[in-house]
């Protein structure tokens, strides 16, 4: 069943809902954020309830922080400036947006940017055009302004080597949407760049009695020319002994295993399970559903395909949902 | 597009759920939307809750359109869209008690050893399940008020209760494994109006010729009421037969006398059909037969039966019978009722009701799935059909025992709901389904089928709002995953509206998820804390132990009532401090405010009434407030102040000499806390802290005297 659920503002760049489906952030292109409600959660009807210029220029994507930290959003603009907005209600005022945070410090332009690590202490993690992924961490769990440079590295395995001279167009990250305390955070990065080496999807994970980020994994194959890398999921686990993401390249979609005990050198092991021919050419986004069982994507085709394996272990498409006439 | 069938299908038939076999291209579905057209240069996807999939259509900007739409696909609906959504609901949430009392029962060992056999509990849950499915009044009982209605036409079954039926005879009711064909002819007969709607039936023909009835004159003359007959006896509708029968014009009064012969005759035919064996244990009130229980007594009177019919058939009294169409009639019916292949064939429209007429009139003894098979190929053979209904898909996976068909059939063409509370009828009936569904599947992530329909299930129940709560039951009752997903689906959930935030505890509580509890109550403390609601939000956060928060919200009040102590808005704190309640021991800080109204109120009182033991009561709260560590420094100075009027009290010093040293090396650790960094200053004007000093050294001057 289709459903048509809200009419979006003239000029809407990029959409995101929040952690419960209740809140779209819609980013326009002359810079204004506005945020649609839904009246009451058993119904789908949405309205405009706040709008606020974030930046002069236009936003180009737009993320929900963990409800754990209040109701903001984090905007990256047409520049690469990053900026953290927060919905709050003083005294007795309406409640409205107030600008929070805006990552000055970032010389280079934010290309993607993820909130991950919710449980314990928020994290963002944000890539950068010069290739450089920052780290950053929240000082005060209430307080949304002050954050702190944990880490700041490239997306490469070998952490010696150095790539000056990088020149990248965008960049896909997903955490580990796991969330229990026990467990290390952990997130995926690719890059679409002209360096093959930061390009590779690598898994970080954060060494706890070393404080620092590690490449634990790194999704291709060896004799694989390290296309642009247009997005990358992380699935939600119920419970599968392995972990399941899926990375789009110029190649299509591919899917991947990724063990969850470390092998003697510290490294996650990894299984390419399925490669899949899709979107013709770029693909834009990705999602995996609550349980991690199926697997929406879109992309320059402009149509949603829903991607699932069969009972014998097998990924093929579902389905399409292509937008009428 | 390449790679896509060109057929656009409807979401209705949409399902996302895994088989085994697969077509080879994906389907297309139209996403329609209200107010945007294609082209799009973006597209936006998210997943809401359960299988509900949300997209942003964005367009390029002009002044007259809008920047885009979302649409809301539901993928997959849990019935497979036979069945209204409010109608639909009133079964998910009528089936959870069954399904949950039957889980119970599975769990607990006395099911297995007490009196009832298991299958006797699986048939308690199957017949309730079918009570919800609709009423099921069979629609070819005829009504005696009117003769001429020989079809009671009642509301329309749905497949849906069809299949579950097919299911509970095959599988739970282990008593019917005796009379199987007498209980398909019954399903048959409740059913059979299903198939109309594609092919003629025997059921189509009757509701066709009963509406010609009524300007029918001497139906005996008309092809169509032998033909009509002819057709209800070979599906053994044998109530109907009679009664149509009894409308013979040679009843009437006013012919008797002259066609007393051929009345004869057709009464003969009505009462051998009245009379005919059952091999069934009973038979509803309304309908016609004998029946036998036993197979050498059934045996015995259908010999007998079959030789009247025999004997009836060679009279030379159908020589005088004039009426043609009576008498060519009547012997086609003989020829039914002796099971001459031909006859049921010609009188048959869709291959079951072929299949029904040759158990009840060649092979009444037929048992066993595998016969039953090989006469149902036969019967597929001999009337083909273009149009399969989906409910011979499942009926030919049972009667081959091809657990898999079965399982796709259910899911398929019945959805999610069909599937996950037909499989314990599956489970309890046949031992390879069971290995089947139990068996762990290393390529599902170590679940079994089982156990993914029931997660597929609880997926579609959790997309609405009307329904996530009840999938619960559905996840507690999956080993491996369930509580994964239901963790998922917890923390989807919209907590700042109070009554879902309730509903989302209660069930963590009642599964063991007491973290995702607190995760939730902290999400809703925060929201709270933020949206200026600071009490509900201290609330919240002190149930979900989040000390962390609670700390820097103490601090935070720390800092408001440090700047505000001497003026009144100390009311406008002290509710807050009061809804913190008596278990405020979660935060140190916060106990330390708890303790400070108590020493503002004593302090109050002084100022009101002065009697001495007022007086003294409120030193003694401001004593112990200094010698409590978590009263923090920044206070120190503000209490002391405000407790000058204590210290210079009139009639004697109210603090001993251990108490004021106390106070004054209080004074002492804070000049010298003062050098440190992170020091808090209070903001205390020089003069107040020299009438500090001169009170504290003249109330130790006293106290000294005193002592």
């Amino acid at each position: 069943m289709d459903k048509s659920i809200l009419i979006l503002d003239k000029g809407t760049r990029c959409t995101a809902w929040n952690y419960s489906g209740q809140r779209l952030v819609a980013g326009l292109d002359d810079g204004t954020v506005v945020i649609y409600d839904s009246t009451d959660p058993a119904s789908s009807t949405f309205i405009s309830t706040s709008r606020f210029k974030a930046r002069e220029s236009s936003i180009t994507k737009v993320f929900w922080v963990p409800p754990e930290y209040g109701d903001a959003v984090a905007c990256i603009s047409d520049d690469g400036k990053l900026s953290l907005w927060e919905e709050v209600t003083e005294d007795t005022e309406e409640h409205h947006w107030k600008m929070r945070k805006c990552f000055d410090g970032i010389t280079s332009q934010v290309l993607d940017v993820q909130f991950g690590d919710g449980q314990t202490c928020l994290k963002l993690v944000a890539a950068c055009s010069d290739g450089q992924v920052k780290i950053y961490e929240l000082l005060d769990t209430l307080e949304l302004e002050k954050w702190q440079l944990q880490a700041e590295f490239q997306n490469v395995i070998d952490l010696v080597s150095k790539f000056g001279n990088a020149t990248c167009v965008s960049a896909t990250i997903s955490w580990n949407p796991q969330r229990s305390e026990g467990r290390q955070s952990s997130f995926v990065l690719g890059y679409s760049s002209n360096t093959p080496a930061l390009n590779s999807p690598k898994v970080w994970e954060f060494d706890l009695d070393h404080q620092r980020w590690l490449p634990v994994a790194e999704l291709s194959l060896p004799d694989d020319q390290v296309d642009e890398v247009y997005a990358v999921s992380w699935a939600p686990n119920i419970g599968r002994p392995y972990e399941l993401i899926a990375v789009a390249t110029q190649q299509g979609i591919s899917i991947w295993h990724l063990g969850s005990n470390p092998e003697p050198d510290g490294r996650l092991s990894t299984q390419n399970v399925a490669m899949l021919s899709s979107h013709d050419s770029e693909v834009w986004e990705m999602e995996w559903d609550m349980s991690g069982m199926t697997l929406a994507t879109t992309g320059s085709d402009c149509v949603v395909r829903l991607w699932q394996s069969n009972l014998n272990g097998v990924w093929h498409e579902q389905a399409v949902l292509a937008p009428a006439g | 597009m390449p790679g896509m069938t060109s057929d656009s299908g409807e979401f209705n038939s949409l399902s996302i759920v895994p088989h085994s076999v697969e077509t080879q291209t994906p389907r297309v579905y139209p996403l329609r939307t209200r107010r945007v057209a294609a082209p799009f240069p973006r597209l936006s996807i998210t997943w809401a809750r359960g299988n509900t999939l949300r997209v942003s259509l964005l367009q390029p900007g002009s002044e007259q359109n809008p920047g885009g739409e979302v649409v809301e696909v539901k993928l997959s609906n849990a019935d497979g869209a036979e069945i209204a959504d409010a109608q639909w609901r009133r079964i998910a949430y009528g089936s959870v008690h069954p399904y949950a009392l039957l889980q119970s029962r599975k769990n607990s060992v006395d099911a297995y050893h007490g009196d009832k056999d298991w299958w006797e509990h699986v048939m308690e849950y199957s017949k309730e399940i079918n009570s919800l499915l609709g009423d099921s009044k069979s629609s070819v009982t005829p009504t005696i008020e009117d003769p001429k209605t020989v079809l009671n036409i009642v509301e329309e079954p749905t497949s849906l209760k069809a299949a579950w039926e097919l299911m509970e005879l095959f599988y739970a009711d282990k008593q019917s494994w005796t009379w199987i064909p007498e209980r398909l002819l019954d399903w048959l007969a409740d059913f059979d109006c299903l198939f109309s709607a594609t092919q003629s039936t025997v059921h189509a023909r009757l509701v066709v010729f009963q509406k010609e009835l009524v300007t029918i004159q001497t139906v005996e003359n008309v092809p169509d009421y032998w033909e009509v007959i002819s057709s209800a006896l070979a599906v053994g509708w044998l109530d109907v037969v009679v009664k149509l029968l009894r409308l013979h014009g040679s009843y009437q009064l006013d012919q008797l006398g002259s066609r007393e012969l051929e009345n004869g005759l057709v009464e003969a035919v009505a009462v051998l059909i009245s009379q005919m064996p059952r091999l069934r244990p009973d038979l509803p009130e309304e309908n016609l037969g004998e029946c036998y229980n036993t197979k050498p007594e059934f045996m015995k009177a259908w010999e007998k039966w079959r030789a009247q019919i025999t004997k009836l058939d060679c009279s030379s009294y159908w020589l005088q019978c004039d009426h043609q169409q009576t008498r060519v009639g009547l012997k086609n019916m003989l020829q039914i009722m002796l099971g001459n292949a031909n006859t049921l064939s010609n009188v048959t429209y869709h291959w079951i009701e072929l299949y029904i007429s040759h158990f009840l009139y060649i092979r009444p003894f037929t048992t066993g799935l595998e016969s039953m098979f090989t006469l149902a190929q036969k019967c597929m053979h001999l009337k083909p059909i273009s149009n399969h209904h989906k409910l011979m898909g499942l009926l030919v996976g049972i009667l081959e025992e091809n657990t898999e068909v079965i399982l796709a059939e259910c899911s398929r063409s019945f959805g999610p709901w069909m599937i996950t509370h037909a499989i314990e009828l599956l489970t309890a009936g046949s031992t390879q389904a069971e290995i089947l569904l139990h068996d762990e599947q290393s390529k599902l992530g170590g679940i079994c089928i089982e156990e993914l329909h029931r997660l597929i299930y609880a997926q579609i129940l959790s997309s609405h709002a009307l329904t996530w709560n009840i999938a619960p039951i559905y996840l507690t009752s999956c080993s491996k995953q369930g509580l994964g997903l239901l963790e998922n689906l917890l923390y989807k959930q919209p907590v700042h509206h109070h009554q879902v935030l309730l509903k989302s505890i209660e069930i963590c509580r009642l599964n063991g998820l007491d973290y995702v509890g607190h995760d939730i109550m902290k999400i809703a403390g925060v929201h709270y804390w933020k949206h200026g609601k600071k009490g509900s939000a201290v609330f919240w956060l002190q149930q979900a132990q989040d000390e962390v928060r609670l700390n820097r919200i103490a601090k935070h009040l720390f800092d408001f009532v440090g700047k505000s102590v001497s003026d009144e808005s100390f009311k406008q704190w002290e509710g807050m401090i009061e809804l913190l309640g008596t278990e405020s021991k979660t935060a140190g800080g916060l106990e330390f405010l708890k303790k400070y109204r108590d020493f503002r109120r004593s302090l109050q009182q002084v100022q009101e009434g002065t009697t001495i033991d007022e007086a003294r009561k409120a030193a003694e709260a401001l004593v112990s407030l200094m010698r409590n560590p978590s009263t923090p420094q920044q206070f120190w100075l503000h209490i002391i102040h405000d407790s000058l009027k204590l210290l210079n009290w009139k009639e004697c010093p109210l603090l001993n000499v251990s108490q004021t040293n106390l106070l004054l090396n209080k004074l002492q650790e804070l000049s010298f806390a003062r050098l440190l960094p992170g020091f808090v200053d209070a903001d205390f004007p020089p003069e107040a802290l020299k009438c500090v000093r001169l009170a504290l050294a003249t109330n130790l001057g006293r106290s000294i005297l005193d002592e």
